[in-house]
């Protein structure tokens, strides 16, 4: 039985192969009316890997020891949902899920309206050699419906802290990102290659833009609040190089939504734009390759297991060399030559787009340094993350302002004094805001102080410019999603200084019964509970927020020892309120009396979530809007 | 010289003078935050002198772990050949424990005190830091595959 399922699941693959190759013929073809299969062919592809996946999560629901890789990723008794996720939470099943999304993409392409047919079988033609490429690898080194030589009665389980809600639809909606650059990539090249790059061509990317962008920002949130409250250090991000990985391409992608609407908009930036393009789907190639091949945990396991690591990695080079050379051959030329003035929109469009990849280099070399003095020098060593804080800040001040002037100045030429006068206003409220708030809390450093003073006039011309009040009436302008991105920017920003600067922690050694105190804060330590669970063993504590004697709120942070396999962790308590949140984790300790306790106050979390939800509203929002042309 | 040339020259020096600049700024930046990590002997041959935060790695030696009242833990950390002794103040991770793999990130003293900020570790009870693995393997003390 299980070599007819292993079986057709590789049949599946070899359909989706052979298809995909078909499809890739289009490459070559001159004629537009010849093929109509497109949507044939992109409709076989997708149903087939679709299939391929369920039965894998079939089998992993079903904890089908036979095959290899339930054995080493699952066990019997985990939770039925996490069985699921299983399927995803591991090498194989993964590389099957971007293979999904892939031909998913192709798919929905295929059914969008395309008026240029010799377009749209380039673009999928395009789409289906990357598809070919990955079905491949899956195939041939990394094949999911591997047996096992002889069956095994018992997995071997799934790592606890993956055991989390939150982390079982993480890489599902990190990939829909990462892998929705893929077909704009493909619309990119199959662009230059049809010299077809223009604002009727922005007009169809940018949708696709937006929904990648959207996925990939909402992947990133996801990640980061799991790190928050699962891994129990107080912090939501450090510059490790897994979150790096993910930071990369989303820098990229944030300088090529910009550029899609100049393209749209204006005709121009036709070559950076494309460049951005490839850019954008490179780093995210490159992220799976930094994550998935285990390089990260070392260059030596990479060179342990090197087939798989080496074939992503040529596959890479394959694509940028590609890319590169076709890119180097055909955007010669594309730029329609436009003279704008320095005080314009895309000018300033234009600097941020070089901040973002500023901040890019500075993320990719401080990620990959490590590994180039790893391989080369045979030195380990680790960048410490003041460097990305040291050198990100100085950057960030600049992009915040010309956040705040871009969007005020005419798209083809404009006055600074105009500007000035249109924030007259803002200026002024803000200023008089920062002054009241480094009086009153006379903490900030000039730094901090620059930088939240940017972020409130963000915030207040942002709104102030997409909802107008005007006769009465609230006016909202298509310009909202713009307008919730970047006040949801400067939220997130103003949240994670503010929370740098005034962030507290302290560790206690507690009994039953202690009080302890943090500030203004008074916790009391009422009780500890023992309970088993279905695959683990629990410690609880009770603490109590106390005011005046009354219990506030309650906080019951864990140690859980998982039995499959042997681990313990740390189960956090946190009490979000409105400007600040509690955080209370344990630890064991060798003393037998107390356990060990580290409390946090973090003000202003709730503003940094909000900011981030109002910046991914923003990017759901800028899929459906359809923005209109300028002329210039 | 014709206008549009000029302009165009100005912006290209403009661009290269940004990014030296920032290119520069960045390398400082690098240099001064990097963390090299050390295995216990080569620890021992350092110049002590050197008070730059760095890392540690190895196994925690056997009936090494004392733990004060106020929170200061003492410990060694050794790869078979050489010997470091660890102080730390703070909550030591679930899974430290003798004879497992740790790192730690400090200053090292003198007199062979390591001084540690932070203790790292891992969700996972066999989990070996891969820098620890090379310096067993290079003392010839590493029982793994």
């Amino acid at each position: 039985m299980n070599n007819i399922i292993s079986l057709s699941g590789n049949l599946l693959l070899i359909i989706c192969l052979a298809t995909s190759i078909l499809q890739s013929l289009n490459l070559f073809t001159t004629n537009s009316y010849t093929n109509n299969n497109v949507k044939l062919f992109s409709t076989i592809q997708f149903t087939c890997i679709a299939l391929a996946f369920l039965i894998l999560i079939f089998l992993f629901t079903q904890s089908n020891f036979g095959f290899e890789l339930v054995t080493f990723h699952s066990h019997s008794e985990k939770p039925f949902l996490y069985k699921i996720s299983g399927a995803w939470g591991n090498h194989e099943g993964s590389l099957l899920l971007w293979i999904l999304i892939l031909t998913l993409f192709n798919f929905l392409y295929s059914l969008s309206a395309e008026r240029d047919k010799l377009y749209k079988n380039k673009v999928t033609a395009i789409q289906s050699i990357l598809i070919i490429g990955f079905v491949l690898f899956s195939i041939a080194l990394s094949n999911p419906f591997a047996l096992n030589e002889s069956p095994q009665s018992e997995g071997l389980g799934l790592n606890p802290i993956l055991q989390d809600p939150l982390l079982a639809i993480h890489p599902p909606i990190l990939y829909f990102g990462y892998v929705g650059f893929s077909l704009v990539f493909s619309l990119a090249v199959a662009g230059l290659l049809t010299s077809n790059i223009n604002n009727v061509w922005a007009e169809t990317v940018k949708s696709w833009t937006f929904l990648a962008w959207t996925f990939l920002t909402a992947g990133i949130a996801l990640g980061s609040y799991w790190a928050y409250y699962e891994l129990g250090w107080g912090g939501y991000w450090f510059w490790d190089p897994v979150e790096n990985a993910s930071l990369m391409p989303w820098l990229a992608a944030t300088a090529l939504i910009h550029c899609v609407v100049v393209l749209q908009k204006k005709n121009t930036m036709q070559s950076w734009t494309v460049l951005l393009a490839i850019i954008t789907f490179s780093l995210s190639l490159m992220g799976t390759f930094l994550v998935r091949s285990g390089v990260l945990n070392s260059v030596h396991t990479f060179a342990s297991d090197p087939g798989r690591g080496l074939y992503i990695l040529s596959f890479l080079f394959l694509v940028l060399i590609t890319s590169f050379t076709i890119y180097a051959l055909k955007s010669d030329g594309i730029d329609k030559e436009n003279s704008y003035s320095l005080v314009s929109r895309d000018a300033g469009i234009m600097v941020n787009n070089w901040v973002l990849i500023t901040i890019l280099f500075i993320v990719f070399l401080g990620t990959i340094y490590p590994l180039f003095t790893d391989l080369v020098l045979n030195t380990s060593l680790t960048v410490g993350p003041s460097y990305y804080v040291m050198t990100i800040t100085p950057v960030i001040i600049i992009l915040l302002l010309f956040m705040i002037i871009s969007p005020l100045v005419n798209w083809t030429a404009g006055k600074l004094s105009n500007v000035i006068v249109k924030m007259r206003y803002v200026l002024i409220s803000s200023l008089t805001l920062v002054l009241i708030l480094s009086l009153y809390f006379y903490l900030f450093s000039l730094t901090e102080l620059a930088i939240i003073f940017l972020c409130i006039i963000l915030i207040l011309t942002s709104v102030s410019s997409g909802i107008i009040y005007s006769r009465n009436n609230i006016i909202i302008t298509p310009s909202l999603g713009r307008t919730l991105s970047h006040s949801g920017f400067g939220l997130l920003l103003l949240a994670i200084v503010s929370n740098a600067v005034y962030s507290e922690e302290k560790i206690f050694d507690a009994k039953v019964g202690d009080t302890l105190k943090l500030s203004d804060n008074t916790f009391k330590f009422e009780k500890i509970n023992q309970f088993e669970k279905q695959n683990y063993n629990s410690i609880q504590a009770i603490f109590y927020l106390m005011d005046n004697n009354k219990q506030v709120e309650k906080f019951s942070p864990e140690i859980r020892f998982y039995n499959d396999p042997p681990t313990i962790t740390s189960e956090t308590s946190i009490v979000h309120r409105l400007f600040e949140d509690i955080y209370i984790v344990m630890n064991v300790t060798q003393a037998t009396n107390s356990i060990s306790v580290r409390i946090h106050v973090k003000p202003f979390m709730t503003f940094l979530w909000i900011g981030v939800i109002l910046i991914i509203l923003g990017g759901v929002l800028s899929v459906f809007i359809k923005n209109k042309k300028i002329n210039a | 010289m014709t206008s549009p040339v000029k302009k165009r020259l100005i912006k290209f020096l403009l661009s290269l003078i940004v990014l030296a600049i920032s290119i520069l700024i960045i390398v400082y930046n690098l240099r001064d935050n990097i963390v090299y990590f050390y295995s216990p002997s080569e620890l021992q041959d350092l110049n002590t002198s050197d008070v730059r935060i760095l890392r540690l790695g190895g196994l925690v030696s056997n009936g090494s772990i004392q733990s004060e009242p106020n929170g200061i833990h003492r410990f060694k950390i050794n790869d078979g050949n050489e010997e470091i002794s660890v102080k730390f103040e703070g909550i030591l991770p679930n899974l430290f424990a003798e004879d497992k793999g740790v790192v730690v990130e400090g200053k090292y003293i003198k007199d062979e005190l390591f001084v540690a900020l932070k203790v790292l570790a891992k969700h996972d009870e066999n989990y070996m830091p891969p820098e620890v693995i090379d310096s067993l393997k290079q003392t010839g003390n590493w029982q793994g595959e």
